[in-house]
């Protein structure tokens, strides 16, 4: 009996607190949810956030100065923007294609037009590289 | 991805992004001494219209762009090895005359 009352009142504790007052059985469940709801939903914002490796970031860094003729002694991060480093769009596109033989994947057309920086670059192909895998195994 | 930090590009720019990527990816396609040569002309043809090209003639950038994928059609073909002969013909109108 109790359980029952238990899974309905997930949904509803804002608006049970809001336009009623809560009968005596509602309120006691409803106080306990708060403390098994949060932690897991902290859980899951921090495991999207996962950075790339640092061998695709340097996988990367090194096509990026092949593609732009860099000289070595200029610095290149993570999170230097390619037009800073004096690539247009067209470069922007070259670049992408380079990632896409070296890693032996394909970037679609949107996603390889937001790609700005070295990290976004990185970020995206360990997605697809992750994507492939799943699709493969 | 959602990061604004990127430019925001027009329609008309991206439609010239997407001709020269499937330019590449033809170039891919074809022995590597070939791919180079068709990489440099198309890189440089690219480069030469962005720089001389208005950016709001909109009529002419869509004939470039109509005339681009018709090159593409042919540069696709496993029959066209180059791309040498295909541009000198563009380049004529440019060479004015005396």
């Amino acid at each position: 009996m109790a359980s029952v009352s238990a899974s309905c009142l997930r949904f509803h504790p804002l608006l049970l607190h809001s336009n009623q007052p809560a009968q005596g059985s509602f309120k006691l469940v409803s106080v306990s949810w708060p403390k098994s709801w949060f932690p897991s939903l902290k859980a899951t914002r921090f495991r999207v956030s996962c950075a790339a490796k640092p061998e695709t970031v340097q996988k990367v860094c090194d096509i990026v100065r092949k593609q732009l003729v860099l000289s070595p002694e200029t610095l290149l991060t993570p999170e230097t923007k390619f037009s800073e480093l004096g690539a247009d769009s067209l470069d922007t596109v070259e670049i992408v294609m380079g990632l896409e033989e070296e890693f032996n994947i394909s970037v679609e057309e949107d996603s390889s037009q937001n790609i700005t920086t070295v990290k976004e670059a990185a970020d995206l192909i360990e997605k697809l590289v992750q994507k492939k895998a799943e699709a493969g195994a | 991805m959602g990061t604004s930090s990127g430019p925001k590009l027009s329609g008309m720019q991206k439609q010239v992004l997407s001709l020269y990527r499937g330019f590449l990816r033809a170039a891919r396609l074809k022995s590597p001494e070939d791919r180079r040569q068709i990489e440099s002309i198309v890189s440089a043809e690219f480069r030469r219209n962005s720089q001389q090209v208005d950016r709001k003639n909109f009529l002419y950038i869509e004939y470039l762009l109509r005339r681009g994928k018709k090159q593409l059609d042919q540069l696709k073909s496993p029959d066209t090895v180059g791309m040498s002969s295909l541009y000198l013909n563009l380049h004529q109108p440019t060479n004015h005359k005396p």
